[in-house]
């Protein structure tokens, strides 16, 4: 006879609508595929019960919220989280239950809370292999784009420090308020100064607006064609295509998976609509194998849970961060297609550890595009 | 390409934790890893080892003068209070250690990666202003050479406006201040034993 499976409670906290909204129903796909796919295996002692609440892209309400999910008792592990602003919104509350976040979107780094997990890229994993990758085939005169907000002046920094280091330039930074869609003075700047390349760290609809607004431009001016000035994004992902539509056509995007990638998370067995959906499944799957290889530690701190486990994890002990690929992708014809690719970068959130870099890919003597 | 970032600029840096084994030296030493430092922690005293560290984080709430191989206020490197209790006395006692930056107890999740850059800059400021103090201090001091040196050029027939921008061309010729200028000549001419026909040769 087979033992009953234990079901234990794993909170879900993410905006089903607001200005994200795209994302973060993405990134709950992901997690409600990942609850399916343990509820169906016998392998695991447990089964998932989810409990779930919605903030509507509200900031105000991850931390009430939050605080709702891990009031119902037994809850120790929650995925979730969009913005960088409501992750920092809902720490203080899992310190308190000593309860467990795992956040599953590019990120901007240095941060590395005992509290939380961390399973998509951070800078070491997406802007500076990225960029080791562009600035040998397209030149270091660099524009940057952002939006006025944490991952827009972050990226833009390290950005503006690895192109100065690299004897580049930075023609001109432009940050736009968040949702602003006015972007004729980004284009009209990148129009007069030619650069090599644009960083595009606009998120939501800014961004969207500006790569229609560069498509057109590229229309009218053939220098802004994708060969010769690409736009490079840390952020952009398949989920996005519908509000873009061929405006995304030749940028350059970098991320741990691109639909169709065979490696991680599950071997190509299973395919995802974007890296946000893996990171999600990921997430709520390490979290599985973690609980399953260690019985009685359903409810520790993961500090507890990652120190006590033997078993091999993609967690790093220290901070938390995942282990990841680094795939830099184009988009030809409304998907992805992988130009280059390392394996198991371990994250630096902090960029303390030049090893954990990736090398520098010169380009071969003529680019395949 | 070779890739090196400025900042954060905090890796393989070493952090002495001045403080009593207490779970705040392990939220510590666990912020310290990510941020790629090395960090080890004692009480009651400073080891040698202290010396060659690049932080110190030392508790405020039983710390005494004696911990420190240093003068109060003389740290050679940036300093981080651990503050419990916000007592005057206690605060005021962190101050006179010369606390760049504080880390209010109980120590959770954050506030080691922005202390250390905090107190760097304020360290970095204090040695910078200490030191122009001291060369400020020392030009000070030099005034009454200043004076003997305009007088003894001006005991050539020269006025005293022209002494002094002979004397200034000097320096600016041997690229030297104008007091160090003044330390020379009134140097030579006291060893020379007398003024007539010095300062023909400048």
């Amino acid at each position: 006879m087979k033992l009953a499976r234990k079901p234990l409670k794993l909170g879900i906290l993410y905006s089903q609508s607001g200005s994200y909204g795209r994302l973060s129903r993405a990134s709950r796909r992901g997690a409600l595929r990942a609850i399916e796919a343990v509820n169906e295996d016998d392998s695991f002692g447990f089964t998932f019960d989810a409990i779930e609440r919605d903030p509507e892209g509200n900031i105000d309400l991850y931390a009430p919220l939050c605080t709702e999910i891990l009031a119902e008792g037994s809850v120790s592990h929650v995925i979730g989280c969009v913005t960088s602003w409501s992750r920092k919104e809902v720490i203080p509350v899992l310190e308190k239950f000593g309860a467990t976040l795992w956040y599953s979107l590019p990120y901007e780094g240095f941060e590395a809370s005992d509290h939380v997990v961390y399973t998509h890229a951070c800078p070491n994993q997406h802007l500076l292999p990225l960029l080791s990758w562009i600035l040998p085939r397209f030149g270091d005169r660099g524009y940057l784009a952002g939006s006025n907000y944490i991952w827009g002046w972050e990226l833009n920094r390290v950005a503006r420090e690895l192109i100065q280091e690299a004897g580049g330039e930075i023609l001109g930074e432009r940050h736009l308020a968040l949702n602003d869609t006015d972007v004729d003075r980004l284009i009209e700047e990148i129009s007069a100064t030619r650069p090599n390349f644009v960083l595009n760290s606009l998120v939501g609809e800014s961004s969207y607006a500006f790569l229609k607004a560069f498509a057109a431009l590229a229309k009218r001016d053939s220098y802004f064609t994708p060969e010769s000035c690409p736009i490079l994004s840390c952020n952009l992902t398949e989920s996005e295509f519908p509000k873009i539509g061929d405006a995304a056509e030749g940028l350059i995007s970098t991320g741990p998976y691109f639909h169709g990638a065979k490696g991680w998370p599950c071997q190509g067995k299973r395919e995802f609509e974007s890296s946000l959906e893996a990171a999600s499944w990921a997430a709520v799957m390490e979290l599985s194998l973690l609980l399953r290889a260690n019985p009685g530690f359903e409810h520790a701190p993961i500090s507890e849970l990652l120190k006590v486990n033997r078993q091999r994890t993609m967690i790093d002990t220290e901070t938390h961060h995942t282990a990841l690929p680094v795939l830099v992708a184009q988009v030809k014809d409304r998907s992805f297609h992988v130009l280059e690719q390392w394996e198991d970068i371990p994250a630096d959130p902090y960029l303390s550890y030049s090893e954990r870099r990736t090398g520098v890919r010169q380009p071969s003597l003529r680019v395949v595009k | 390409m070779k890739v090196r970032l400025h900042i954060p600029d905090l890796s393989k840096l070493r952090v002495a934790i001045l403080h009593r084994p207490h779970t705040t030296v392990q939220s510590l030493r666990r912020q310290c890893k990510p941020i790629g430092l090395e960090a080890f922690d004692c009480w009651p005293e400073l080891p040698p080892k202290a010396l060659a560290a690049d932080f110190v984080f030392f508790d405020a709430d039983m710390g005494y003068d004696a911990q420190f191989p240093w003068k109060s206020g003389e740290a050679p490197m940036p300093m981080i209070a651990l503050i419990g209790s916000e007592a005057p006395g206690r605060i005021e006692w962190s101050l006179s250690q010369g606390a760049d930056a504080q880390i209010l107890k109980p120590v959770g999740d954050g506030g080691v990666f922005s202390a250390l850059l905090i107190a760097r800059r304020a360290f970095e400021v204090r040695q910078t202003m200490r030191n122009e103090i001291n060369v400020l201090r020392g030009r000070l001091s030099q005034r009454q050479t200043v004076v003997q040196a305009v007088t003894l050029l001006a005991a050539t027939g020269r006025s005293e406006d022209e002494a002094y921008a002979l004397l200034r061309h000097l320096a600016m010729s041997r690229r030297e201040t104008i007091e160090e200028a003044a330390h020379r000549l009134v140097h030579d001419a006291q060893n020379e034993g007398g003024l007539h026909g010095q300062f023909n040769e400048y």
